[in-house]
């Protein structure tokens, strides 16, 4: 990928200010979009109140659709995890300087989504107050989880992803807190004193932390391949037609990196404009996201393909069936705005007025999101609805109340984390960025490979 | 009816099991703080806590006095079961029969007399209170005119109200809304004798019903089914191997839709369709013709095939086709009733069926007179009406009802009268529409509660005991009458008279034997007694009904399969047992042919108003091919405006289009001409039907006979199902590795292998076998709202596929009960996260109900999709979802565990059953033989089409019908390896489609 | 092997002070003075099940008599209790209050309402027959404690799923689920 060069003009010295006033008071605007991440939040919990109380049937859920909203906003939630592991980690070993501006949103994002993700198969399962038989623990039962259920393996993968990325992401911000740890004072400075560890940016500190940093990343990569497709294979592993393919485990990954770009590219706009970080978020930056979009959009959009051609090659009639109602059953408005999103609206992407044009990358980006979600959606709640085997047991689901407020709450988790974490902590890797920059007192601004 | 019994008295009723079936949710160990263990007062030497008894009694849910054992748990009634001594049901039991016991513990029982205050509202009242004021009454009333209706009474019971009414110079009248008057008329015409005959389906080598529903609600359906399984159920061994099967009327009913062929004439012509039939027989000697059958060619010479294809609709060439085939057989059976029975013009056509038996020689053979059936001597529609016209006219002065509800199945013309009537005493153990109507109710004894007796049939006296005490201050109306009558003893001393009278040598030996037998069998049938033409067979034949007017429908009401004639209504089993055909369930409906519907711009759900000459009700549309396109049909049974919580308010009253005017021969007519009108209103009716197309998924095969004529054994003919040959190679590698897997702990050495055998061509789709399961497994029902999001429990479901011609035309459909397959192989199993689905060491595929934590993965993967979650607590006191209102929680089932909300649920082959016999059998030192188990849908069944047992064991009935030629398994391409094995159906015609 | 898992598991305390004696010498229940320090729940007579079973010797059969037939081992009905105590009117002041309570319940009708101690959740089955048919009629102590030595009867196991299984495990019998869950 074309490296993003960053303006001439920047001096470590403004990258500092320019970061840490990120940090400055919280405005208005601020709190509004906390009190709303939290109302929504409030939602949530409430909702999930009633489901304890009364039990699951206040969600849509009919028979045989067994799994639905609940499931696709995990899947949707994991999926956005991704990119925050590519960009910080993958990318860290490519050695390629753009992500520097933009991986600590995306890191911080990936921890916020699995810590999303994560809440969601307690709350869909019928008796929540039992999940912890999930985990093998020795009890005078001589019971255990079975090793070969693939929702088993879901929670040491999800399990796993959360250590290592929230681990990642710390570490990360060593140096950066302690960076504004010196600009800080009350007690953000006692904060930034205990979590920047001490640092003091002595040459063996550095000697030391970008070795870890390089070894974190090294275990975090094949994470960023393994996890979602152990969540693929929640679906692979079953012979529901629609689920059962050899193609889940990329086809999910491609996905899930294309769905998390594409939400990095939503909250990194508004916050370059809020704090006013064009300088050194630039429209390069943009672009570059913007390929890997394109890239990770067309390999899903080719997986769609794939997916029909087995269903109609197979000959299996099962399978012609399920993607046959998929397309043209009741749902179609789901499957097509699937198709659309994911399908056609990547293939903007090929000419550089859009990929250079923040507004119609924030746009495209917004239903990057939806098409996601929708897929996931089709995915599940429609390969059950038809119910191709048995022609007797079909059902039109329909969402309710319960379901949507899940939802909202998960979304109101989500972005509560996240403002709460741009405000306390430097969004954009100070020190990463400092790498990138022409050293002080040299004439041309070269950049390292 | 507000206050529930007393948990004291609740308890001890309960005897030493504490809470009973005790739910999931008393989850925890030692003892909840409020748990009481309260003794019996003195050990009833009949019973041992923990183990079951068994009492012998009669069904009273209908008059055909089907034989039926209780199964009795610490003084609790929680199962019936078909007593295997009668010979009417052999041991087996339709749904209506299954859902008697939640009669018994319904929670809208009346619990003590009510009477009728100044206000005019109920008031309860003490027994004693009751008594002074009826005798007072009766007192009054006599010589003014005092009637006492009835249900159909064949019975002591009956007896004593007779002596008791005339000795007060009253009388009794007995109804039935569904009456036979046309089927005694027609006999009359023809035979000159106004009795039934019994039917002889189990010899008949050709069915030809001209309306008669005789597997759903006619007559006796559980005998008849079980009868006409094995006439028309192929079976290899049989030289006919099976009976075809024809079936003439406008719409396909549960029996029409077992037929191998539907000829839907013109509603109202079937007699002349029988006629010309006849006159084909006769004129081509088809048959060995009775002598003095020269005495019809007047008759029928009027009704050549030719003269009457244009007034029936049927075919010249179809008629001929069916009469040569009728006769050819040699052993042909028509038989009339139901919907042809309830036409103006009913009793000519059931005459001219009449006349077609005899022209066949079927009269005598399968036709027999001499068992006159009970429920056909109830008084005649004409008796009733001349009641109501008496009552009208002030000239009754007091009014008892007992075992009918006249108000709700004549609406207006009833209601109306019964206001002129000086006082009214009701004997309902609900508060149904007549019993609100009276002054004084003296709610009775529930049929499981009180001493009886019944005569269905000469040679049959089924015996009615008691056998649970009493739920509630209800009295026995026995004991009433004779009290009133000023007669010594209780009712069981004067039923015990009655037979003392019947047998004079060694009685309490004959008691004995009928209380453990359910009442006294003849052992041989009834003498058949021979009977020749009528003098006179002028009246036969009358013209058809005129052609359709106008704009109006022919609109034809008919009994709802389950429901009834609404009796059924308030019973929730009843009410969320999908209806056989419809598939729709707590509402009621409005057959509609696509074409009409597509003329009216209809769609399932849509309103019409149907406005007859006496009333207008609103039913939804349900559009079918399965209904000629000049017919609406509607079914009874919904639409109270009382009898409890669940009837009342729900969906309309059919009889309310139906006018009360007496036809020609004294019957009542169940067709009417009404104007349809689309309403604009919608409803998401409750239907759990999926695709009424197979769609070749392999679910159920169809057979030509011819083809499964030709089958031998080992012949694998539907092999192609099973693994393709490019991965048989690597399934069976794969077996083996299991196997080897599955050969440590607990799955060490020999185990049984529970299996299950479904033959398709026995089943008829009449669902005892679900109702059967809501009750052995204590499945909650989850009421209307619930199941419009497909929320409901059944373990097992019966998918109803139609068969249809090359026209697309359906002829028939083929049932197939859809539960657990119990896979060998099973996809549910690897998926559970926690092991609550596993496989146990004797095959079965467990559901730890206590272990399961509700992913409901498991259900995903299930191909059958037969795994139900239980979305809410079902079972939770007042909860907005409760299934099982006191004391309705008394019929749970203590060996089944009551499943808490948030747990996964499936068939178990009734788990609790095989361990039951497991334990009984080490007890005695030996192992579980074939024949111990039987599930609860094999006991029911009344077409014998399931059999349970050890597939490892190879003399095992199951074991063999699992290598029948027939024998298939569903979705086997999957390699799941079900442990039910469907034997296919077999249909007359060659070449067999199903969508 | 019964009683070995019986004296891994009860506390001397449990027998008061006194080790459980074989059934062939005579035992004499103490006298209880102060009820109140007594363990497990009061029940609404104080029936004493150390001087029924373990002093009279009368086998638990004779009063739960379903239990080797039958799931469910039974209470005596108040009639088997008033066919001793017709006769049987006690000794000590104490134990005629007590026996009047059975003969003024058999008089009003009026079976006592005993407090449940050994509760099973509702899904879990409990065959008596079959265990009783393994172990022999003395094996009720496995789980219910040396009851011939209690004045006044509490639970000693745990009853959990684990003493269960540990159990079975050690007589190799099946530890298959559907067995006791269904």
């Amino acid at each position: 990928m074309a490296e993003a060069r960053t303006s001439t003009r920047l001096t470590y010295d403004y990258v500092t200010r320019t970061i840490a006033r990120t940090l400055g008071a919280p405005t208005r605007g601020y709190f509004l979009l906390l009190g709303a991440a939290v109302g929504l939040l409030g939602i949530g919990i409430i909702t999930l109140l009633f489901l304890l109380r009364y039990g699951l049937g206040l969600a849509g859920y009919s028979h045989p659709v067994y799994w639905a909203v609940f499931i696709t906003c995990f899947v949707f939630w994991v999926g956005i995890a991704h990119s925050g592991t590519l960009i910080s980690a993958i990318l860290f070993l490519f050695r390629s300087g753009w992500r520097t501006a933009v991986y600590r949103t995306a890191e911080a994002m990936t921890v916020f989504a699995v810590m999303t993700a994560g809440l969601f198969p307690l709350i869909h399962i019928g008796r929540q107050w039992y999940f912890y038989w999930l985990i093998p623990y020795p009890n005078e039962r001589g019971l255990w989880p079975n090793f070969k259920s693939p929702l088993i393996w879901d929670e040491f993968a999800i399990g796993t992803y959360f250590t290592v990325s929230t681990v990642f992401l710390i570490m990360g911000l060593i140096p950066d807190i302690a960076a504004v740890r010196d600009l800080a004072t009350g007690w953000r400075r006692k904060l930034y004193g205990i979590t920047s560890l001490g640092w003091t940016g002595a040459n063996e500190q550095w000697r030391h932390y970008t070795r870890g940093y390089l070894y974190l990343a090294a275990l975090a990569t094949p994470l960023v391949l393994s996890v979602h497709s152990v969540v693929s294979w929640d679906f692979a592993m079953a012979l529901v037609p629609g689920w059962h393919a050899t193609l889940f485990a990329p086809y999910f990954v491609a996905g899930a990196i294309y769905s998390g770009v594409g939400l990095v590219i939503t909250l990194l706009v508004p916050i370059r404009r809020l704090f006013h970080l064009e300088e050194i978020i630039t429209v390069d930056h943009f672009e570059n996201l913007a390929k890997l979009c394109l890239l990770t959009g067309s390999i899903v959009s080719f997986s769609y393909l794939t997916e029909n051609f087995v269903a109609w090659f197979s000959g299996n009639a099962a399978e012609r069936a399920a993607f046959w109602y998929r397309a043209f059953g009741p749902y179609w408005w789901a499957s097509w705005t699937m198709n659309i999103c994911n399908g056609l609206l990547p293939w903007l992407l090929w000419s550089k007025k859009v990929r250079t044009n923040i507004t119609a990358l924030f746009v495209i980006s917004i239903f990057v999101n939806i098409g996601m979600w929708f897929e996931r959606y089709v995915i599940i709640v429609v390969s059950l609805a038809g119910e191709p085997f048995e022609p007797w047991a079909n059902a039109v689901y329909n969402p309710t109340w319960a379901d949507w407020g899940i939802m909202a709450g998960s979304f109101g988790w989500f972005f509560m984390w996240f403002l709460l974490f741009v405000k306390n902590f430097p969004a954009v890797s100070i020190s990463e960025v400092k790498e990138v920059l022409p050293p002080p007192r040299s004439k041309a601004a070269k950049v390292r490979a | 009816m507000t206050d529930s019994i007393d948990r004291r008295r609740f308890l001890k009723v309960l005897g030493v099991t504490g809470a009973g079936a005790a739910a999931l949710s008393s989850c925890g160990i030692g003892p909840e703080p409020t748990e009481k263990l309260i003794p019996y007062l003195i050990q009833p030497e009949d019973q041992i806590p923990g183990t079951a008894t068994y009492y012998a009694t009669t069904c009273r849910e209908c008059a055909a006095g089907c034989g039926v054992q209780v199964r009795v748990r610490e003084g609790r009634a929680v199962k019936l079961e078909g007593n295997p001594d009668s010979p009417i049901n052999r041991g087996r039991l339709c749904a209506r029969g299954q859902a008697a016991i939640q009669g018994l513990y319904n929670p809208d029982r009346l619990t003590r007399p009510m009477v009728r205050n100044a206000t005019g509202t109920f008031e309860a009242i003490d027994w004693d209170g009751a008594m002074q004021r009826l005798s007072a009454k009766v007192a009054a009333a006599r010589g003014k005119g005092i009637v006492f209706l009835t249900g159909a009474e064949q019975s002591s019971f009956g007896d004593l109200v007779d002596e008791w009414t005339a000795q007060v110079g009253g009388r009794r009248l007995s109804y039935e809304p569904f009456g036979f008057e046309a089927l005694r008329a027609g006999n009359r015409m023809a035979f000159g004798t106004a009795a039934l005959p019994t039917y002889d389906f189990a010899n008949a080598k050709y069915l030809l019903s001209f309306g008669a529903d005789f597997l759903d609600t006619w007559l006796s359906p559980v005998e008849f089914q079980n009868g006409f399984s094995r006439s028309h159920a192929f079976d290899a061994g049989r030289p006919a191997s099976m009976a075809k099967f024809v079936y003439v009327g406008p719409r396909l009913s549960l029996t029409g839709m077992n037929a191998d062929e539907w000829i839907a004439a013109r509603a109202g012509t079937e007699g002349t369709l029988a006629l010309a039939m006849a006159q084909v027989i006769v004129s081509q000697r088809l048959a060995k013709v009775p002598a003095d059958a020269s005495r019809l060619a007047g008759l029928l010479a009027r009704h050549t095939p030719r003269a009457v294809a244009e007034v029936t609709g049927v075919e010249q060439a179809a008629i001929v086709r069916l009469a040569t085939e009728f006769a050819n057989s040699k052993g042909g059976l028509a038989i009339a009733g139901g919907m042809a029975a309830q036409y103006p013009n009913g009793a000519e056509i059931v005459a001219a069926v009449n006349i077609l038996n005899y022209a066949a020689g079927a009269v005598g053979s399968l036709v027999k007179f001499g068992a006159d059936l009970a429920i056909g001597r109830t008084n005649t529609f004409a008796d009733l009406a001349s009641l109501i016209s008496d009552m009208a006219a002030g000239k009754v002065a007091l009014l008892f009802v007992y075992g009918a509800n006249p108000a709700y199945s004549l609406p207006g013309a009833f209601p109306q009268a019964l206001g002129k009537v000086g006082y009214k005493v009701s004997f309902s153990s609900y508060m149904d529409e007549t019993a609100a109507a009276c002054d004084l109710i003296l709610p009775d004894h529930h049929p499981l509660e009180q001493w009886g007796d019944s005569r269905p049939r000469a040679g049959v006296i089924a015996l009615q005991q008691p056998v649970v005490q009493p739920v509630f201050d209800t009295r026995h109306t026995g004991d009433v009458v004779l009290r009133l009558a000023g007669r010594p003893g209780t009712f069981q001393d004067y039923v015990q008279s009655k037979w003392r009278a019947r047998q004079k040598t060694n009685f309490d030996q004959q008691w004995m034997d009928a209380l453990a037998r359910g009442g006294v069998y003849a052992e041989s049938p009834p003498a058949t007694r021979a009977v020749r033409l009528a003098a006179s067979l002028d009246s036969i034949g009358a013209a058809a009904p005129a052609a359709s007017a106008a704009q109006d429908q022919e609109v034809i009401v008919f009994p709802h399969p389950v429901l009834h004639d609404g009796r059924g209504a308030n019973k929730p089993w009843l009410q969320e047992l999908p209806d056989p055909v419809s598939k729709i369930a707590w509402h009621s409906w409005v057959e509609v042919h696509p074409d009409t519907a597509a003329k009216w711009g209809l769609a399932t759900g849509d309103f019409l108003l149907l406005k007859s000459p006496f009333g207008a009700q609103k039913f939804p549309a349900w559009i079918t091919r399965s209904v000629r396109p000049d017919v609406l049909a509607v079914p009874t049974g919904q639409g109270h405006s009382a009898y409890g919580r669940y009837a009342q308010d729900r969906s309309a009253n059919a009889f309310e289009l139906l006018g009360t005017q007496v036809n020609s021969y004294g019957g009542r007519t169940f067709a009417v001409r009404a104007s349809a009108t689309k309403t604009g209103e919608h409803r998401k009716i409750v239907t759990t039907e999926g695709s009424p197309r197979e769609r070749g998924r392999g679910t159920v095969e169809v057979l030509g006979l011819a083809r499964a004529k030709g089958l031998h054994a080992g012949d694998h003919p539907f092999h192609y199902e099973e693994t393709p040959e490019y991965a048989s190679g690597a399934v069976e590698w794969w077996g083996e590795r299991q196997h080897e897997k599955a050969s440590i702990g607990n799955y060490q050495g020999d185990h049984p292998r529970w299996g299950l055998a479904i033959d398709l061509s026995k089943c008829t789709g009449c669902a005892a076998c679900v109702t059967a399961c809501y009750a052995e497994n204590n499945l909650a029902t989850v009421g209307e709202q619930l199941m419009q999001r497909g929320r409901e429990m059944s373990w097992m479901r019966l998918e109803r596929y139609w068969l249809t011609d090359e026209k697309g035309e359906p002829q028939g459909a083929v049932n197939s009960p859809m539960l657990c397959q119990q896979c060998g192989n099973a996809p549910c199993e690897p998926v559970c996260p926690v092991f609550a689905a596993y496989h146990t060491p004797d095959g079965l595929n467990g559901q730890v109900y206590n272990r399961c934590v509700g992913t409901r993965y498991c259900s995903n993967n299930c191909p059958y999709k037969v795994r139900y979650f239980n979305w809410f607590n079902y079972a939770e006191r007042g909860g907005e979802w409760e299934a099982w209102p006191e004391p309705l929680s008394m019929l749970l089932n203590p060996d089944v565990t009551v499943r808490e909300k948030g747990v996964m649920e499936k068939c178990t082959f009734c788990v609790q059953r095989i361990r039951g016999a497991q334990n009984q059998a080490r007890l005695q030192d030996r192992n579980v033989r074939d024949g111990d188990i039987m599930t609860a849908c094999q006991q029911t069944c009344p077409s014998e089409a399931i059999v349970f047992g050890d597939l490892n064991d190879r003399h095992s009935r199951v074991y063999e019908l699992a290598g029948n030629p027939r024998g298939y398994h569903v979705l086997a391409g999957l390699n799941t390896k079900p442990a039910i094995t469907y034997l296919a159906r077999v249909v007359a015609q060659e070449t067999p489609s199903h969508g | 092997m019964v009683l070995w898992i019986l004296a891994s598991l009860l506390p001397p305390a449990v027998v008061f002070g006194q080790q459980a004696q074989p059934a062939s010498q005579r035992y004499r229940a103490p006298v209880v003075n102060d009820t109140g320090s007594l363990k497990g729940p009061r029940q609404p007579i104080f029936f004493r099940h150390d001087i029924h079973a373990g002093q009279d010797q009368i086998p638990c059969m004779y009063c739960h008599s379903s239990a080797a037939v039958s799931s469910e081992p039974g209470l005596p009905s108040l009639q088997t209790c008033f066919g001793c105590h017709q006769v049987v009117g006690g000794s000590t002041p104490s134990h005629q209050a007590e026996i009047k309570k059975v003969r003024d319940a058999w008089r009003d009708k009026k079976p006592p309402e005993w407090v449940r101690i050994h509760a099973l959740p509702g899904f879990a089955r409990f065959p008596h027959m079959r265990h009783i048919k393994a172990l022999g009629a003395q094996s009720c102590t496995t789980c219910h404690g040396d009851v011939q030595h209690m004045p006044q009867v509490y639970q000693v196991t745990t009853l959990r799923m684990g003493w269960c299984v540990r159990c079975h495990v050690e007589h190799k019998v099946t530890r298959d689920c559907s067995v006791c869950h269904y």
